[in-house]
């Protein structure tokens, strides 16, 4: 078995699905809200940015920058017409909410863009050799990227003033808002900002993965499965189960095939939330 | 006849480092009224909760009519006739009074339950509300209902927490009445309050808590009069 | 008179449901399976996501491996659609028994995305092994010429299940179910068996959704993972008790028949914003009728509230001196 091919393969992939889990987390975190449509705002990302840079022509770092904008401004469309109006209903109501909204989302990206897949060949092209393992440099700047991100966001949360804000708003709303937080400028940042961050993670597979409309949903129950196996809300937890699970990923899909290879993700997952629902490290909060 | 139905021994517990309850120990006569008080903080919910099987307390044990149910749950308690209310009443809000009642019934079948759910609004005289949502009741009558609703699983214990919180002096008296009525069948009746004037005058025996530890233990008049409840509330 | 009301209108739909193959066209009979079908999967749903309260979004996984339990056995043993068809239903109510007792103790959310991830799995299981699932190839039934045996056991089914309800929100149990709903830790304070009862609800909940796996499967005379796992067969059944009313007799049916009414609109005309719109749908239920028509109609006034036998029976027992 090329355990080195495998284990890098693994933790490239790893890093996108933190960047997913990360923002993800941000969303649970603060609004309790666990956001279906998630993995489809990545796939919309992705499928934009081939617009933009095939269609339009334009150089890749301007899709960097403007797709994540744009689904800052669709999270917080979605925010302020959705979400805000369901506000403490039962849990089970978000989750409705946004799993028809995915469905929306889905079925409107295949009329858009159609149904077949499509890609970024020329975008970051070639490889490097690393640890005696050719690696796509694509693959590898969508990992750092998110890495960074992820790890960015995780620094801006324990040791900002906003950072702390969200955190005190996740964590104690009554207390938040009489240290004179604004909670409703919280939850429009922090969903405005988990969005991005699935907008980004889309811009980054662009380039590495064959994409489609359907990928968001491919996505997001891996997306689950690192916030479950990591301890949701945490995210240290998230970061270290992305990577983890993507090594079993690649290593499952290598021994048994792509399909099983997933299903792996979907089994440790359930077992983590049977056995151990705050995550493998315990570090989740109880819901 | 004043055989101890429920006995707590010894029971301690702690929050994150916090001492909520310092070696508490209480006994509870069949067919008595016991109340206990104490300021905010005292560790009186945690009692409570405790007996009533949503707690497990880090040392001592609570027995009832011998039977230890220190780690038992909720259920558990409750299928040994024991029934409880809620401080913040937790009625079942999609179903009327009538049907919030007959949900729990055991052992009778429907005509029978609905019987003892009517029987059991008229005697706490709210008898015209059967068909309301729960949704619908005032913070009173809600009170009333979670009673109702305990009594209907006919128990020998009726735990009630803070039944006389936010309601006025009249229906307080009226509900302490119906508590007696209950006595005088042979329920015993529990409940933990901050109204210290009902508690100290209608109860057979009072406890009081302060700061997780047991202060004081008596009838009425002696503890009305003892300097540490004094000094504990004012 | 008023508690005739539901029964009534059941009773309606239940004579045109089969006076319906002697005079309407094939098509009509066709597409009366596809709704029929749909509708028992929502009255399924119903029982556990309505009433018990715990909603999920794995419903498909039952009527996936019925779907593949009955196709199996025609395909390699050739056993009666019908016969298959009974064979799945108990391959789904197995398949619950396990999976309620670990699954029922997770919390609202939670369970909601295991069963989710439990479809996936299944899923991507149908299409790995394919050695025994045919995988992506998919299994080829023999497509029977004539549909309306078929189109009458379905009937009964979806009779069955409405029926079934109907004496559920009826009786303390329908109760107790609404209780765990409500406040499930209250309900258990109070002596209510909630562990036992939700497991119950589970499994009896997937044994239909199979067995109308298998007879789907018959009907298309095909099943692939695709088809049997689709994630739009379990928006359609939630979204149509949601719009109907969780919880209620009458509310699947209703939902149903709306949701039917925007896919005859919608399919014939314009099928690729279909499952947009039923997911806009979906949105504006949960938006501003979360507790469904037939709740708007007993808020407004125009259905009873509480459950029609203990009106009548608290009447009864007001009169007796």
């Amino acid at each position: 078995m090329p355990i080195a091919e495998l284990l890098i393969g693994g933790i490239l992939l790893g890093g996108v699905y933190a960047l997913m889990a990360c923002g993800l987390n941000l969303i649970f975190g603060v609004m309790r809200v666990i956001n279906f449509a998630h993995g489809d705002i990545l796939a919309v990302a992705a499928l934009s940015t081939v617009s933009i840079v095939v269609g339009l022509k334009l150089p890749f770092w301007v899709a960097v920058v403007l797709v994540p904008l744009a689904s800052a401004g669709f999270g917080v469309l979605i925010h302020v017409l959705i979400l805000r109006r369901i506000e403490g209903a039962p849990l089970i109501m978000s989750l409705l909410a946004t799993y028809a909204l995915s469905t929306i989302v889905v079925n409107v990206a295949i009329l858009i863009w159609g149904g077949g897949y499509s890609g970024l060949p020329g975008v970051l092209g070639g490889a490097v050799r690393l640890f005696g393992v050719n690696v796509s440099i694509s693959r590898l700047v969508s990992f750092a990227c998110a890495l960074c991100v992820s790890v960015g966001v995780w620094w801006m949360l324990e040791y900002t003033r906003f950072g702390r804000a969200v955190r005190s708003v996740s964590q104690a709303p009554e207390l938040a808002v009489i240290s004179g937080i604004s909670i409703e400028r919280v939850r429009i940042t922090t969903f405005a900002l988990g969005t991005a961050m699935a907008g980004l993670a889309g811009v980054l597979v662009a380039p590495a993965f064959a994409i489609d409309p359907q990928l968001g949903s491919r996505f997001i129950i891996k997306a689950f499965a690192v916030i479950i196996v990591g301890g949701m809300g945490s995210y240290p937890g998230a970061i270290l189960a992305a990577l983890l699970l993507g090594v079993i990923e690649v290593v499952g899909s290598y021994l048994s095939g792509a399909v099983l290879g997933s299903a792996y993700l979907y089994l440790l997952m359930l077992g983590v939330l049977l056995v151990r629902p705050r995550g493998l490290l315990g570090a989740g909060i109880r819901i | 006849m004043n055989q101890t139905i429920l006995a707590v021994d010894q029971v301690s517990k702690r929050f994150a480092g916090r001492v909520a309850l310092d070696s508490v120990s209480i006994d509870v006569a069949r067919g008595s009224m016991t109340g206990v008080i104490g300021p905010n903080g005292s560790g009186k919910s945690t009692l409570f909760n405790i007996i009533a099987g949503t707690l497990r307390p880090d040392q001592g044990s609570v027995t009832v009519e011998g039977r230890e149910i220190t780690r038992a749950s909720a259920a558990e308690i409750c299928g040994l006739g024991v029934a409880r209310t809620f401080q913040i009443s937790r009625l079942f809000s999609e179903m009327t009074v009538l049907e919030n009642l007959v949900a729990v019934a055991r052992g009778l079948d429907d005509r029978a339950a609905i019987a003892l759910a009517l029987e059991l609004l008229e005697f706490l005289e709210i008898g015209n509300i059967a068909k309301k949502w729960g949704s619908e009741l005032s913070y009173g009558q809600r009170k009333l209902v979670e009673i109702a609703r305990a009594l209907m699983l006919q128990p020998k214990i009726m735990l009630l927490d803070e039944p006389f919180a936010g309601i006025n002096p009249r229906l307080q008296n009226r509900i302490v009445e119906h508590l007696k009525a209950l006595c005088a069948k042979g329920i015993t009746v529990f409940f933990i309050d901050h109204e210290m004037r009902i508690v100290l005058t209608e109860c057979d025996l009072v406890y009081v808590l302060a700061e997780g530890r047991l202060i004081a233990r008596g009838d009425p008049n002696t503890v009305r009069n003892d300097s540490k409840v004094l000094e504990a509330y004012f | 008179m008023r508690n005739l009301g539901s029964l009534g209108i059941i009773g309606v739909v239940g004579i045109a449901a089969l006076v319906l193959p002697l005079v309407g066209s094939d098509y009509a009979t066709s597409f009366s399976i596809q709704l029929l079908i749909f509708l028992i999967l929502a009255y399924s749903w119903n029982l556990i996501g309505g009433y018990a309260g715990y909603t999920h979004f794995g419903q498909v996984s039952f009527f996936g491996v019925g779907a593949y339990v009955g196709s199996l056995l025609i395909f390699h043993w050739g056993v009666p659609w019908y016969v298959a068809a009974a064979v799945a239903g108990f391959a789904g109510a197995a398949v619950a028994i396990p999976l309620g007792g670990a699954m029922l103790r997770l919390k609202g959310p939670f369970f909601a995305i295991g069963m989710f991830g439990l479809a996936r799995v299944l899923e991507a299981f149908a299409l790995g092994f394919d050695c025994i699932t045919q995988g992506g190839t998919g299994i080829y039934l023999k497509p029977l010429s004539d549909l309306r045996p078929l189109y009458y056991v379905v009937v009964a089914v979806a009779a069955t299940m409405v029926l079934l309800t109907w004496k559920l929100d009826n009786s303390r149990l329908g109760l107790k179910l609404l209780a765990i709903r409500e406040d499930e830790s209250a309900a258990e304070a109070l002596g209510i068996p909630t562990t036992r009862l939700k497991i119950g609800t589970f499994i009896v909940s997937a044994i239909a959704p199979a067995a109308m796996g298998s007879l789907y499967a018959v009907y298309l005379g095909f099943m692939d993972p695709p088809t049997a796992f689709a994630p739009n067969i379990e928006l359609t059944t939630i979204a149509m008790v949601l719009l109907g009313g969780m919880g209620t007799v009458l509310g699947p049916l209703v939902g149903a028949v709306a949701l039917s009414v925007v896919n005859e609109v919608l399919w014939a005309n314009y099928p690729q914003i279909y499952l947009a719109s039923v997911g806009f749908i979906v949105l504006l239920a949960v938006l501003f009728t979360p507790r469904g028509l037939v709740n708007l109609g007993i808020k407004g006034g125009w259905l009873p509230a509480g459950r029609p036998l203990f009106r009548r029976l608290a009447l009864r027992a007001g009169q007796t001196p």
